[in-house]
C-alpha cells in the first residue's frame, strides 16, 4: 500500500470539498482497501464517508429510495426489501459473505471493480488497470470473463450481483458533486468497455453516489434472483439471473429481465423480455426467448459453455415464478 | 478405586480452551524485543535469469533494514532437501526456475514497512518461454528413480500371460478410462510463519512445523550452523496437510538474516505467497484398465500414473498408482508411474499423497466396471476383496473392510439406490438425485518416536514428545494415553510437544503421530514405573525403603506394598525427589513381522445435480472407518470429517490453473481458488468399526488422518454418474462439465 492522505468528512460539504483527482471515498472498504494492498488502487487521498447521512430505506409514490451507505446486510433484511422485490434481497444475499455484507455499503457495491485476476495482479498487462498495456484475459483464463459487450481491449464482467437486479428493475442512481446533484439510470451509468476500459461508469471525480432508487413496480413482488456458482456461496457468478413477472393467470403480462456474470456490465435483456410479453408461461417458450439473450455473444476460449448457461439460468429463474 | 480410563472416550481437546479464545501462540505470535519483519519479493516470470534488480527505492523507504537478493545473497547451503522439502535454497544464483519464486527479502522495522518496500523493488529478467503445460508435457513423461514404493513399473502377471494387455485382451469384460485432476494447495488457515531469535550464537525458531526435529536438520544444514545450536518451537500449528512437514525458503532466510541483522526477524507469508513458495499437490493424470469375468471376478487390472514435478527439484512426484495394488485381488495387475517435469514452483506431500489421486481413478473405474456388469458396486468391490497383498503375500494384520461396507450401506440406506442412473429426482424434478460409494485404504506407518514420562512431587505426570499437533489432536491423545498409562486423571497429566529439545519424534506425517506416540508411552510408563518402585526401595525416607522391588506394585498413580498404599507424588515428596522420569522409543513399522498394515474405510454418498444448470451439491455422506482401535471418538471423527471435505473440494471446486504460456498460477488466492465452504458440506455420518490392531502396537491404533480424503471424491463422480448418466473423469466437477 502507498503512504497517502486519509481524512474523515463530517458534511457531505466537506466530502467534495477534499475529493477530486486522486481521491477516493471510503465506504466499507471491501473493494477499495483490498485494491490499495494490491497496488492496484493508488489514491493519493482516501475521504472516510461513513459519517455522512447517506441512510436509510424509504417508500413514496415514485418507489423506493435507499441511502448509499446502507450496508448489504441491513438492506436484504428490511421488510420493505424483502416483501416489495425480492429480487434485490436475493441478490444481496446470493453476494459475497456475511462479513462483507456487513461491512459493504450499496454505493460501494455498485463501483466494485473488476474480479479478472489480471486486473488485481500489477505484474501482468491489463487495459483496465493501466491503459494501453494490453488484455492478458484475451488469450489467457478466461473461464469467468464476458461473452456480452466484450472488446478486444477488455473482457471483464461487471461483478456485482446486486447491480443486476437493480438493472433488471430501472433503478437509478443518485449523484452528487459542487456543481450540483443529478439522477441516471444505471443502465446508462455503466460503460461499455470498447477501447477505454479504465473508464467504467460516469462518476465525474470527486462526485458522491448518494442513494439508489428503484421505481415503484407492484409486481416486483413476484421476482428472484437466481445465481450460478462453482460453489455453493461465497463466490462470484458463472451466470446469473434477475427476473420479475407480471402474470395474469398463466400469461406474462409484463417482465424485466438482466444476467450477469455474462457482461461486462450489468445486461438488460429487452429482446428476451420483447419475446415473453403477452406469452404463456411455458417452458418451451420461455426456452425460446431466453435464445435471444446471446445472439451477439463473443465466447472466449475458455468461458464457452456461458452461451448454454445463461440461457438454461435464465429459464430456470423464469420458470421458478410459476407458483 | 480402579480410575476410569479416559481411553476411547470422546473428551475435549485439551488445547481447545487456548485455541477458541485466542491464548494459544502460533509461530508469529512471538514479538522479542527488537523484532524485525520480512517480505518476500516473488518472480513474476516463469523461467530466465535475473539481468539486475533496482532496491535502491525500497532501501531508501522508511524502516528499512536491509534487502537481500541474488545479487546481494544471504549465504545458504543446498546440500540436497530434506526427504520431501525442496532442494533448492533461496537467492543462490539468479536463475529464475519458476513463476512466483523467491528473488528478496526485504527486511523493516515493521511489516507494512517491509512490505511496501517490496513493492518498490525492479527485477529486469532475461525472461525465457517456461515449459509449464502438463498435458502438453505429458509424452515427454520420464520413469522415475525407484522411490519408497519400489520401482515406479510393476507387474503382476499370472503364469504363462506374457503382458498386462494380453491378460486385458483376454478378459470377458473390459472398461477402461482417463482421469484427470489439476494441481490442489493445502491452504493451510495459518499461514507458514517463522520467527528467528539469535542469542550467543544459539537461535530459537519459532515456525510452525509439522517435524520441529527435521526443521532442525534442515535450518541447521541449509544456514549453516551446529544442529546442537538450533531450537525449534512449534507448540500450535495451525493445519499443515503436508506442506509443514519441510522447510521452504522464508524460513532458511529469516534465521539466516536474524543472524546478519543481529537482531530477531518474523516473516509471515501472505496467503497469495503460499501458493507458491510453500508447495502444492502435482497434477495427475492417471489411466486404468480393468478387465473381469461376466460374474464380476477381477483377472486384469492396469493403473498408470504421470504427475506433475518441478524443475526446483525436491521429490519424486508421489504415486498415485500404489493405491491400486493391495486394494483388490487380481491375477494380473500392472502399476506404473511417470514424472511430468515443467517449470513451476515444487510439488510436495499433500494429506494422501498416492491415495488421493490413486483412489479417484480407481475406484471411478471400478464403479464403471459395475454399471457395465449391472452388479452393485458394494457386492463386486467384496467380491475382489484382498487378504493378502499381492507381490509380497502377505497377510494385512486385521482387515475388516467388509464390515465397513456392510455398516455404511445399512446406515446410508444403500438399498435404496437406484441402479439405473437418471431416474430419481426431487419432489419438484429440479434436481436429478444420485447415490456413490467407493473405497478408502490408506498405509499404516509408524515411524521412530521417543515419549519422555516424568512423574512430579505435585502428582501430575509430564508427557512429552517432539511430536506435532496440527490440529490432529496429539494433545489430546497424549493426555488420555498418559492417564490410562498411569491410572491417573487426565488433569494431572501435562503433555508437552511441538519442541525439538523434546525426545525425539518423526513428527505429524504419514497419520503416523498416534501408533508411535501410543507404544513409545506405553513403554515409558513401564519404565518409569520402575524407576519409581526402584527409588522406593533404595531411599532411606521411603516408607517402603528395604522391600524387594518385586513386592511393590504400581496402581493408579500409586505404590502398594504390605497393606500401604502411597500415591507417587507423596512418594516424591517423602523422599524429596522432584521427580522421576523414564524415555523409551519405538522404530519404524509394526511390532510383528510379516504383515500388512492398513487402514481401510467405506464412503457413501448422494448428490443432487441440476438438472437445468449443472450445479452438484453433495447432500448426505457416510463414511465408515477400520483403523484399529480409536483413542478419541470426537479428535477422530473431526479428522474423517475434515477429509471427506478435503475429497469434496478435489471432486468439485479446488484446482490451479496454470498458465501454459507463463508457468504463473493464474487462481493463486482465495477469492478464485475455492475451497469448500459450509454450505458445501452435508450432514456428515461418521462410525468407526473398532478392532484393535495389536499386530501394529501394543495400543492396536492406526492412523486416521489422512484416510477420510481417499476416495472421497470418487464417492462423489459415482454419485453424479448414478444422477445424471454423466461420468465426468476430468475433476473438478464444475457446473459447465454437466450442461
Ligand atoms: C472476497 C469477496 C467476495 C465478494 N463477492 C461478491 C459477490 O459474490 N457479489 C457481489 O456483488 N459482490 C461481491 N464482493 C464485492 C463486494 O460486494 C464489494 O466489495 C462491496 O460491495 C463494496 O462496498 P464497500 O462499501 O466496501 O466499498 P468501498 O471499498 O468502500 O468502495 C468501493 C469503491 O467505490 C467508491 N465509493 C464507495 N462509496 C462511494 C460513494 N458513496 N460515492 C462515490 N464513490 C464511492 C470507493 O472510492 C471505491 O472506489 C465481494 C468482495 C470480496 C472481497
Ligand atoms: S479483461 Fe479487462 S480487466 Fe481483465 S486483463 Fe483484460 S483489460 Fe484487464
Amino acid at each position: 500500500m502507498r503512504a497517502h492522505d486519509f481524512t474523515i468528512a463530517r458534511t457531505v460539504g466537506e466530502a467534495l470539498s477534499r475529493s477530486g483527482d486522486g481521491s477516493a471515498y471510503l465506504a466499507g472498504g471491501t473493494t477499495l482497501v483490498d485494491l490499495m494492498k494490491l497496488d492496484v488502487m493508488t489514491p493519493q487521498r482516501v475521504v472516510d464517508i461513513n459519517r455522512l447521512p447517506m441512510r436509510g430505506v424509504h417508500r413514496d409514490r415514485r418507489g423506493l429510495h435507499i441511502g448509499a451507505l446502507e450496508r448489504m446486510s441491513d438492506i436484504a433484511g428490511y421488510p420493505l426489501v424483502k416483501a416489495g422485490y425480492p429480487v434485490i434481497a436475493e441478490a444481496l444475499l446470493a453476494s459475497a459473505s456475511g462479513q462483507l455484507r456487513n461491512m459493504a455499503s450499496i454505493g460501494g457495491n455498485l463501483l466494485q471493480r473488476s474480479r479478472c485476476g489480471y486486473f488485481r495482479d500489477t505484474a501482468t498487462p491489463c487495459n483496465k488497470r493501466e491503459p494501453g498495456t494490453g488484455c492478458s484475459a484475451l488469450n489467457g483464463e478466461n473461464r469467468m470473463h464476458a461473452i456480452l459487450g466484450t472488446s478486444n481491449s477488455c473482457v471483464s464482467t461487471h461483478p456485482s450481483d446486486l447491480a443486476v437486479a437493480l438493472v433488471a428493475l430501472d433503478a437509478a442512481v443518485q449523484l452528487r458533486d459542487r456543481s450540483g446533484v443529478r439522477t441516471v439510470r444505471l443502465a446508462d451509468f455503466y460503460r461499455l468497455p470498447g477501447t477505454t476500459p479504465h473508464l467504467e461508469h460516469d462518476l465525474r471525480p470527486g462526485e458522491l453516489v448518494t442513494g439508489v432508487m428503484v421505481p415503484r413496480l407492484d409486481w416486483a413482488r413476484r421476482s428472484t434472483y437466481l445465481k450460478i456458482r462453482d460453489r455453493t456461496s461465497y463466490e462470484f457468478a458463472l451466470t446469473s439471473a434477475a427476473v420479475a413477472v407480471n402474470l395474469s393467470g398463466r400469461t406474462i403480462r409484463d417482465v424485466r429481465l438482466a444476467v450477469g456474470g455474462v457482461g461486462t456490465r450489468p445486461w438488460r435483456l429487452p429482446a428476451v423480455e420483447d419475446a415473453l410479453r403477452n406469452r404463456p408461461l411455458r417452458q418451451d417458450v420461455v426456452e425460446a426467448a431466453a435464445a435471444r439473450a446471446v445472439a451477439d455473444a463473443r465466447p472466449l476460449a475458455h468461458n464457452r459453455f456461458k452461451v448454454s448457461l445463461v440461457q438454461r439460468t435464465i429459464v430456470r429463474a423464469v420458470m421458478s415464478l410459476k407458483g | 478405586m480402579s480410575q476410569q480410563s479416559p481411553l476411547g472416550k470422546p473428551v475435549n481437546r485439551v488445547d481447545g480452551r487456548l485455541k477458541v479464545t485466542g491464548a494459544a501462540g502460533y509461530a508469529s505470535d512471538h514479538h522479542p524485543d527488537r523484532l524485525a519483519h520480512g517480505y518476500l519479493v516473488l518472480s513474476t516470470v516463469g523461467r530466465g535469469s535475473i539481468r539486475s534488480m533496482d532496491t535502491a527505492a525500497a532501501q531508501r523507504s522508511a524502516g528499512v533494514l536491509a534487502v537481500y537478493t541474488p545479487l546481494n545473497p544471504l549465504k545458504l547451503f543446498n546440500q540436497g532437501g530434506g526427504l520431501f522439502g525442496p532442494n533448492w535454497v533461496p537467492l543462490q544464483d539468479t536463475e529464475v526456475r519458476h513463476h512466483g519464486q523467491i528473488v528478496g527479502l526485504v527486511v523493516a522495522e515493521t511489516f507494512e514497512q517491509a512490505r511496501d518496500a517490496a513493492a518498490l523493488v525492479r527485477v529486469a529478467y532475461d525472461a525465457r518461454t517456461p515449459v509449464a503445460s502438463f498435458e502438453d508435457n505429458i509424452p515427454n513423461a520420464a520413469v522415475p528413480e525407484p522411490f519408497f514404493f519400489g520401482p515406479a513399473i510393476q507387474d503382476y502377471l499370472a503364469d504363462g500371460v506374457a503382458s498386462i494387455d494380453d491378460a486385458l485382451a483376454a478378459a470377458e469384460v473390459t472398461v477402461s478410462g482417463s482421469y484427470r485432476q489439476p494441481i490442489k494447495l493445502h491452504n493451510p488457515m495459518e499461514p507458514h510463519s517463522t520467527v528467528a531469535v539469535w542469542r550467543d550464537g544459539h537461535v530459537t525458531v519459532y515456525s510452525g512445523t509439522q517435524a520441529p526435529v527435521g526443521h532442525v536438520q534442515d535450518i541447521a544444514r541449509c544456514v549453516g550452523v551446529d544442529q546442537a545450536r538450533v531450537r525449534v518451537v512449534s507448540p500450535y500449528v495451525g493445519g499443515g496437510f503436508g506442506n509443514k512437514a519441510m522447510t521452504w525458503g522464508h524460513t532458511l532466510l529469516t534465521v539466516a538474516a536474524a543472524r546478519a541483522l543481529d537482531r530477531p526477524v518474523s516473516t509471515v507469508l501472505t496467503r497469495e505467497q503460499m501458493f507458491t513458495v510453500t508447495g502444492h499437490r502435482s497434477a495427475v493424470a492417471q489411466t486404468v484398465a480393468l478387465g473381469a469375468t461376466r460374474d464380476g471376478v477381477l483377472i486384469a487390472v492396469k493403473h498408470d500414473a504421470y504427475s506433475s514435478a518441478s524443475t526446483s527439484g525436491a521429490m519424486f512426484p508421489w504415486g498415485p498408482h500404489t493405491t491400486t495394488l493391495p486394494l483388490y485381488r487380481s491375477e494380473n495387475i500392472h502399476i506404473g508411474q511417470r514424472a511430468v517435469t515443467l517449470d513451476i514452483p515444487t510439488s510436495t506431500i499433500m494429506r494422501a499423497p498416492n491415495e488421493e489421486p490413486g483412489a479417484f481413478a480407481i475406484e471411478s473405474a471400478m464403479d464403471e466396471l459395475a454399471a457395465r456388469l449391472r452388479m452393485d458396486p458394494v457386492e463386486l468391490r467384496m467380491k475382489n476383496g484382498t487378504t493378502v497383498v499381492p507381490g509380497n503375500g502377505h497377510p494385512w494384520s486385521s482387515k475388516h473392510l467388509d464390515e465397513c461396507y456392510r455398516v455404511g450401506a445399512r446406515r446410508f440406506g444403500w438399498s435404496r439406490r437406484n441402479p439405473v442412473p437418471g431416474k430419481v429426482t426431487s419432489p419438484d424434478r429440479e434436481w436429478l438425485i444420485g447415490m456413490g460409494m467407493a473405497t478408502a485404504i490408506y498405509p499404516a506407518a509408524r515411524f521412530p518416536s521417543q515419549v519422555k514420562i516424568r512423574l512430579q512431587a505435585d502428582g501430575t505426570a509430564g508427557v512429552s514428545t517432539a511430536g506435532a499437533d496440527l490440529g490432529t489432536g496429539l494433545w489430546t491423545v497424549l493426555a488420555q494415553l498418559g492417564a490410562d498409562a498411569l491410572g491417573i486423571p487426565m488433569d494431572r497429566i501435562r503433555p508437552d510437544i511441538g519442541d525439538s529439545a523434546l525426545p525425539n519424534n518423526t513428527g505429524a506425517v504419514s497419520s503416523a503421530s498416534t501408533a508411535g506416540a501410543a507404544s513409545a508411552l506405553r513403554l515409558a510408563a513401564e519404565s518409569v514405573k520402575r524407576a519409581l518402585i526402584q527409588l522406593a526401595v533404595e531411599n532411606p525416607r521411603s516408607p517402603f525403603h528395604g522391600m524387594n522391588p518385586q513386592d511393590v506394585r504400581y496402581a493408579d498413580g500409586a505404590l502398594t506394598a504390605a497393606a500401604r498404599r502411597v500415591s507417587f507424588g507423596d512418594l516424591l515428596e517423602a523422599t524429596g525427589s522432584a521427580a522421576v522420569e523414564a524415555t523409551e522409543g519405538v522404530g519404524f513399522g509394526g511390532d510383528r513381522q510379516g504383515f500388512e498394515f492398513a487402514s481401510f474405510g467405506a464412503h457413501f454418498c448422494e448428490v443432487r445435480v441440476n438438472r437445468w444448470t449443472g450445479e452438484t451439491r453433495v447432500s448426505r455422506f457416510t463414511t465408515v472407518v477400520d483403523a484399529g482401535k480409536i483413542i478419541n471418538p470426537k479428535t477422530a471423527r473431526s479428522q474423517i470429517i475434515g477429509g471427506v471435505i478435503f475429497g469434496i473440494g478435489q471432486a468439485l471446486s479446488e484446482g490451479i490453473q496454470v498458465e501454459p504460456a507463463t508457468g504463473r498460477f493464474a487462481n493463486a488466492n482465495f477469492a478464485e481458488y475455492l475451497v469448500p465452504v459450509n454450505a458445501d458440506v452435508p450432514p456428515m455420518d461418521v462410525q468407526f468399526v473398532q478392532h484393535p490392531d495389536t499386530a501394529f502396537n501394543s495400543e492396536g491404533v492406526r492412523g486416521i488422518g489422512e484416510l477420510g480424503t481417499v476416495g472421497a471424491a470418487a464417492a462423489i463422480a459415482n454419485a453424479v454418474y448414478n444422477a445424471t448418466g454423466r461420468r465426468i473423469r476430468d475433476l473438478p466437477i464444475t457446473p459447465d462439465k454437466l450442461l
